[in-house]
């Protein structure tokens, strides 16, 4: 047995689920809602074994259902607790409403989603329709591509909700049935190291708490004048909320020794042609598909969105400006366009971006896996497109069925 | 809010330790049993309470509106889904925060008996440390008197309606009371506003209680917009819900139920009915019926009421 040296980090093997478990024990929250759901429950079973071992010294409230879920920690976050929980899909479909609520009281809840199809076809798999349904809810959404990820996004949310300039929910978003019982190389950091990483908050003014005999209401009704001015604050909250990550992933790297570059993470993009824009585990996979395609002498890049709510609209036409082809690749729909979501978001900054092309591509749903073979796909139909040739708007992937007599 | 009784005073004067929090006017209709309660409730409890509620009557006094109060309580105004669940988030927070609270959740019939009782079954289940209070009108009486779990047979609804082929509700109301005291609870108790000592008696019951986890009380608390009563009646209205057994009064300390009040003879309940509109149009056969459905009822509750049977809980809310 290792006998415990003092270092930087501690080295494991474990599941994104875990690595959620082990950053919510990290951030020391005063309540915890646990309420099971796949591809989710190995972190409330986690926080649950923390709990019951004395390790994690929280309230954990075993709620009857993910509706009470986000109502207990919106109410515990508005009293000045730090909270935690976690859902997936229908669970998240299940609390919308105390979802909309907590973000329009400004709570800084923060909540795990680990992502996973929702249609009326009972899908126990992979997708983002979940998050989809839920982007405009007033909620900061934050994507990981890998279990160090998982872990590092947790900690990095917390910077961001309780920020006393944002004071907005946060979701961590990773994708069931690939992260979530997926195995990794985890760099667990040390309690003492999270501590520091938080310590930034409690330098900040006291957020608003609802308190005994404080006489003070939340929750209040509100219309007109009053109600637009704190929509409008909500909504500069969440611009802020773009440049505000930035700087929390640089003050997490002098930490942790490690950094996303924020809002996006571009790679091998700076003498890219050619660029796919994807989130979540796709990520490695591309990445692994660039080094090959560099190595046939391809100039491929890609774009990672990391933070998808606020839209990083400005850093995505900073990093993809004056390219030749872009193809975003969506592991959802966006009913009434043809394209993916994610597409048809960035189109709507088609003019900033110097007459770069753009496609869509849509994988990854319902367990079909977005394979390197699928990738190289993408990157080569985003190659014809720079060439100039004929290429179709959208592609299903993984179903070429779709393509079938003209398709969409 | 004094009520006389046989020429004298009542003590329940005693009870109101406290100011009351709210603005001399508000905006409940005349004679509104919820308003008399919501008023009554912090000053007896005190006015260090942290209400929680949800849109519904009490929603425009007690949340406010654009912003503006009217009454000087820490409230929390949340969804009605989830109304048990925010009063458990605020109760534990501050119990892990180590401040002293007594969280009141503070909700209507309507969110009590239908759309949030499974989350008022799932505190209760975890024997959370708040007082619940259910003020009962019997319908959905903000959005314009639609039916409820409450509302009894017979009574015309905007959604139960009285016609040809329909006599009000065709159903009978479930017994939410009941219900919560299965739940091996603390403290559960039934009261209204036409006995409100007993009422004052039993919020301190609960707020004594509620140190040992989940304390529900259910209020009869009559709309006379709703119900079509005069406003002047809405006393007389409670006072007679309970003389017929319409309403009894008991509590259940640690699961033993006790009846706090028993009618000797108690009047049918036709007399109860009469001076209410939602019934009005109820023959003698329909009457029965909602008889039929009071007897069954409190002959539910006197059997368990003699019961030894107690159910003290070991430990606080589940943690």
């Amino acid at each position: 047995m290792n006998t415990k040296v003092k270092e930087k980090s501690q080295i494991k093997v474990i599941t994104g689920n875990a690595a959620a478990a082990i950053a919510a024990k990290l951030v020391r929250p005063d309540v915890v809602a646990a309420y099971p759901i796949t591809p989710q429950t190995e972190i409330i079973e986690q926080i649950s074994k923390f709990h019951a071992n004395g390790e994690m010294d929280c309230e954990l409230i075993t709620v009857e259902g993910e509706n009470s879920a986000m109502n207990a920690v919106m109410a515990a976050s508005l009293a000045g607790g730090r909270v935690f929980t976690a859902t997936s899909s229908w669970g998240l479909a299940f609390m919308y409403d105390a979802v909309l609520a907590t973000a329009g009281a400004r709570a800084p809840v923060v909540m795990v989603n680990v992502n996973r199809e929702t249609p009326g076809i009972i899908a126990v798999s992979s997708g983002q329709q979940d998050m989809i349904s839920t982007r405009d809810a007033g909620w900061i959404f934050l994507i990981a591509e890998n279990c160090q990820e998982v872990m590092d996004l947790v900690l990095q949310a917390y910077r961001l909700a309780e920020d006393y300039d944002i004071q907005v929910p946060v979701m961590v978003h990773y994708d069931g049935f690939y992260l979530s019982y997926l195995s990794e190389v985890v760099d667990v950091p040390f309690q003492e190291d999270v501590d520091r990483f938080l310590s930034v908050l409690k330098d900040q003014p006291e957020r608003i708490k609802l308190v005994p005999g404080g006489k003070l209401g939340c929750g209040s009704h509100g219309i007109l004048k009053g109600y637009l001015e704190l929509r409008h604050k909500h909504l500069s909250a969440m611009e802020r909320a773009k440049a505000k990550i930035d700087q929390i992933d640089k003050e997490f790297q002098e930490i942790f020794n490690r950094s996303y570059s924020g809002q996006i993470e571009e790679y091998r993009m700076d003498d890219a042609d050619v660029v796919l824009v994807g989130s979540g585990s796709m990520c490695g996979t591309i990445k692994t598909v660039i080094d090959e395609k560099r190595q046939a002498g391809v100039k491929v890049g890609l774009v990672k969105i990391r933070m998808y709510r606020p839209f990083p609209g400005e850093a995505m036409v900073g990093a993809l400006k004056g390219k030749k082809a872009i193809g975003v690749v969506d592991r959802s729909l966006c009913f009434g366009f043809k394209g993916g979501p994610m597409y048809t978001e960035l189109k709507a900054f088609e003019t900033q971006l110097d007459g770069s092309k753009m496609i869509s591509f849509i994988d990854g749903i319902a367990n079909t896996d977005i394979t390197k073979a699928n990738v190289g796909q993408m990157i080569d139909s985003t190659c014809d497109l720079a060439a100039g040739k004929d290429v179709r708007e959208v592609t299903w992937v993984s179903y070429p069925e779709a393509q079938e007599d003209g398709g969409l | 809010m004094i009520e006389k009784k046989k020429g004298k005073m009542t003590k329940v004067m005693d009870y109101l330790k406290h100011e009351d929090p709210f603005s001399k006017g508000v905006a409940f209709c005349p004679g509104c049993g919820l308003e008399l309660l919501i008023r009554f409730i912090p000053q007896v409890l005190g006015n260090d309470i942290v209400i929680t509620g949800t849109p519904s009557c009490s929603a425009p006094v007690l949340l406010g509106q654009n912003s503006q109060s009217w009454h000087k309580l820490s409230y929390f105004g949340t969804l009605m889904t989830g109304a048990a669940a925010n009063a458990t988030g605020l109760a534990r927070y501050y119990r892990k925060a180590g401040i002293e609270n007594t969280v009141v959740c503070f909700n209507g019939d309507g969110t009590a008996a239908d759309i949030g009782f499974g989350n008022l079954s799932g505190a209760a289940e975890r024997n959370e440390p708040f007082i619940y209070i259910c003020y009962d009108n019997e319908g959905y009486m903000n959005t314009g008197i639609q039916k409820s779990g409450t509302t009894p047979f017979g009574a015309t609804t905007t959604t139960t309606p009285f016609g040809s082929a329909s006599k009000g509700k065709n159903l009978r109301r479930m017994n939410l009371a009941l219900k919560m005291a299965m739940h091996k609870i603390p403290y559960a108790a039934t009261a209204t506003l036409s006995d409100l000592e007993d009422l004052a008696k039993k919020l301190l019951k609960a707020k004594e209680a509620k140190k040992r986890g989940f304390a529900f009380i259910h209020v009869f608390a009559p709309c006379p917009t709703g119900w079509g009563v005069a406003p002047e009646n809405t006393i007389e209205v409670c006072r007679r819900a309970v003389k017929t057994n319409y309403f009894p009064l008991w509590e259940a300390e640690n699961g033993k139920i006790k009846m706090t009040r028993t009618v000797r003879k108690p009047k049918p309940v036709s007399t109860y009915t009469k001076i209410i509109k939602k019934f009005n149009h109820l023959n003698e056969a329909d009457l029965q019926i909602l008889q039929d459905d009071v007897d069954y009822e409190y002959c539910i509750l006197g059997g368990l009421s003699v019961l030894e049977a107690e159910c003290q809980l070991p430990v606080s809310a589940e943690d």
